[in-house]
């Protein structure tokens, strides 16, 4: 039986008047790629925040491993491995007391992998976090969020800014996540062509609603239009032309 | 908005409204006293300064810390406060240096006017005209010029900053000391604000095109070894937070004490200042430690660290063992660093001269315990202020941090002056004295109600264990007949009530606001 990794109810979230999650329902099964895609604003970050027990539900219940996030912090986050765009790892930090630090939390993690994407990724174990560039810093945060192979690895916006280089680290990551037996990637992202690369599902969220959650090959065949099947851009449009 | 001028001056006004009107309380306030008719005279020191000196110099700090950026920027930094998004800006950098020079001028020039004009002077002083006002723009102007400047040191500029302010003050106060008049005092500041406005706009332009030397290479060591592994998440997290915040204190008593031990050298002839310079000492790492809480505390929970799988009592815990390190670190500092000045200056004889005079009088144990008991209590004293304002800066939510210190600012305000007058009314002292009893148990009364129902709370949400809820009664409760045990040592029942001792312990021992700190993160961690 494939249980649920993520189990949304009716989530509800306001901020002041403005609604930014509006009845959310989602199940996401284990072992697959879901791209999270929407606008500016559509409520991906939300979201995510309360997967990650950071935004805690006014409405509906949010469950992870069947958990819930904001009572049980622990049993949560030790198995999900988490990459924003943010990405405030403390500057102070040598990359190689990152390491260290961040190796404390989990049972799971794997030195030898570290090492290996550390080479990889050509970071200097005493370069301190602050001198790194933001594709280096990017690194980094991979590099911590994949070291203990976490069941959920939750990446949001990862590659906004970065170069193709880094960009293709990540897309790697999320490829060898899902390589690995039973391991669930969430991949929010407003570059869809990488979406559409990785992703099995799609979910289409708007206005802090989910418009579409399918999988990918299903939406398309949804949205073809003769011979030729649409892109993830050129359905994001017309759901965009639609809704306005 | 037409101009940039226009803009900055707008960007000052939205983004600090609150705090700018909350600070026109004071002359409101004052024109109010003024124009009731009452005669209030102030002719004694202590009522001077919380009515006029205090008010008038946190306002000042406010206004320096608003046009200078600092209340955003980093002043530890290497890299210029001044906000680096300015930088972009289609203006020159005289714009970016004069328009906030020129505001906070303006501002700290109608502070000193409206002060002047409503505030309560003493009778029988001549109040100065202008020269304050041009005292208090050069010291802005000079913070502004110093703090945008990029160092190449990390500190450097704290330092640097506080040098040329502390000779600025130093050459007004000798002037002062002289009798100078209005006209000398106004050509000596005269020059002040032309030279930090071409120190800031030089400043602004390293600043902006990048230009930031960097000397840390020369005093960097041989590369950090490499250590072994975290045996658990909590040792960690508790190295996480003493990298961060844990040496502040310790850092900020090191600096200080050394000025403060120095002029035991100056003293020495002088046993009543010798003394007094000890107290000084001793009453150092508390004083500091109400500095170093807000970066202990700091508000800033990052999604990394909130993204741990810790528990947030466990995230409280880290903090908490960090504040024992640093307040034994800043204590080890001075224990160390006191009996060495002492000897060096030659005072060491006065001292034990003392301690031998105390043990006769009382006798070699009681004055023995004595001493520890003090030790201890400044101990206590120090670790207190680093841990009771936690669950203000740990909550997040930047309008009660403000509002918790402009409450104490407030009371201070308030509480000072009436306990002053109070100290004059012998009938008011027979009053409280007598229902003193009463009052401590109405304290205690709320002290523990509020104890409990943030325990409640902390139960409710699972936030703590059963066991940790029961251990830390325990640990409390245990603590409170210590600190009885000792008070019923010190003073015989003759002098204090029993009973009185016992709500005085429970008043001084942390229970409410410490309890508070894991509901107060968990409250910012998951909003």
């Amino acid at each position: 039986m494939s249980e649920s990794v993520i189990a949304i109810s009716g989530l509800t979230r306001r901020f002041g008047a403005k609604t930014a999650l509006a009845s959310v329902t989602l199940s996401l099964p284990r072992g697959a790629v879901y791209g999270l895609v929407g606008a500016n604003g559509a409520g991906k970050t939300t979201l995510i925040k309360h997967i990650l027990g950071l935004l805690r539900a006014q409405e509906g219940t949010v469950r992870i491993f069947g958990h819930d996030p904001v009572a049980d912090p622990v049993a949560v986050l030790s198995r999900v491995g988490y990459l924003s765009e943010e990405n405030d790892v403390p500057g102070w930090m040598r990359v190689h007391e990152l390491i260290r630090y961040s190796r404390a939390f989990y049972p799971a993690w794997d030195d030898a992998y570290a090492e290996e994407l550390r080479t990889m990724f050509a970071l200097d174990p005493m370069a301190k976090v602050k001198s790194l560039s933001k594709g280096q810093k990017a690194r980094a945060g991979l590099l911590i969020a994949l070291a203990y192979r976490p069941e959920l690895l939750v990446l949001d916006e990862p590659s906004s800014g970065l170069d193709p280089i880094v960009r293709r680290d990540i897309l790697g990551a999320v490829i060898r996540s899902v390589a690995e037996e039973g391991r669930t990637v969430l991949f929010s992202s407003h570059l869809l062509e990488e979406v559409e690369q990785v992703a099995d599902h799609v979910t289409m969220i708007s206005g802090g609603r989910i418009v579409v959650s399918a999988p990918l090959n299903e939406i398309k065949e949804s949205h073809r239009a003769g011979e030729r099947l649409p892109t993830l851009d050129e359905i994001f449009i017309a759901h965009a032309a639609k809704r306005n | 908005m037409r101009s940039a001028a226009a803009a900055i001056g707008w960007e000052f006004r939205r983004r600090h409204r609150w705090g700018l009107l909350a600070l026109a309380c004071y002359p409101i306030a004052m024109a109010i006293l003024r124009m009731s008719g009452r005669k209030i005279h102030i002719d004694d020191e202590q009522s001077f300064a919380f009515v006029v000196a205090v008010p008038l110099t946190a306002t000042f700090l406010y206004l320096v810390s608003v046009f200078s950026f600092g209340l955003s920027g980093d002043l530890s930094a290497r890299r210029s406060i001044y906000p680096s998004r300015m930088f972009t800006l289609p203006v020159t950098n005289s714009a970016l240096a004069g328009w906030p020079m020129l505001y906070g001028g303006v501002a700290v020039t109608i502070l000193w006017a409206v002060t002047r004009l409503l505030a309560l002077w003493p009778s029988g002083i001549s109040v100065p005209v202008i020269w304050p006002a041009l005292l208090a723009a050069s010291l802005l102007a000079w913070t502004q010029a110093l703090t945008w400047m990029p160092y190449a040191l990390p500190g450097l500029r704290v330092i640097v900053t506080i040098l040329w302010l502390a000779a600025i003050d130093a050459i007004i106060m000798i002037a002062l000391n002289f009798k100078a008049g209005e006209l000398v005092m106004l050509a000596i500041l005269a020059p002040h604000v032309p030279l930090a406005y071409v120190t800031a706009r030089y400043a602004i332009a390293r600043a902006r095109r990048g230009d930031e030397p960097d000397w840390r290479p020369l005093f960097r060591a041989a590369a950090p070894r490499r250590r072994e592994h975290f045996p658990s998440p909590a040792r960690a997290q508790t190295w996480l937070e003493w990298r961060q915040h844990g040496r502040s204190l310790p850092a900020a008593v090191a600096i200080v004490l050394p000025f403060e031990l120095a002029l035991l050298f100056l003293f020495r002839e002088t046993p009543a200042l010798v003394f007094e310079m000890l107290i000084v000492v001793l009453t150092t790492p508390p004083l500091l430690a109400v500095f170093a809480a807000a970066t202990v505390s700091g508000s800033s929970l990052t999604k990394f660290i909130a993204t741990r799988p810790m528990t947030s009592a466990s995230l409280i815990a880290a903090k908490l063992k960090v504040t024992i390190a640093s307040t034994l670190a800043a204590w080890l500092l001075v224990l160390v660093a006191t009996p060495i000045a002492l000897k060096l200056s030659g005072t060491w004889p006065l001292v034990i001269e003392r301690v031998h005079r105390l043990a006769e009088v009382v006798g070699a144990p009681h004055a023995a315990i004595a001493m520890l008991l003090v030790f201890v209590a400044l101990l206590a004293t120090t670790w207190k202020q680093l841990v009771q304002s936690l669950y203000v800066g740990l909550s997040g939510r930047e309008w009660l941090v403000k509002g918790s210190v402009f409450l104490a600012l407030a009371i201070v305000a308030v509480i000072v002056p009436a306990a002053h007058w109070a100290m004059t009314n012998k009938a008011l002292i027979a009053l409280v004295w007598n229902a003193g009893g009463w009052i401590l148990a109405i304290i205690v009364c709320l002290k523990l109600a509020a104890a409990a129902s943030i325990a409640i709370r902390l139960y409710d949400k699972r936030l703590l264990s059963d066991r940790a809820l029961v251990l830390g009664a325990l640990l409390w409760s245990a603590t409170v007949f210590a600190v009885y045990g000792v008070l019923a040592w010190t003073f015989p029942e003759v002098m204090i009530r029993r009973y009185v001792l016992a709500l005085v312990a429970i008043v001084a021992v942390p229970l409410a606001r410490l309890s508070a700190a894991p509901l107060a993160l968990a409250w910012n961690r998951h909003r």
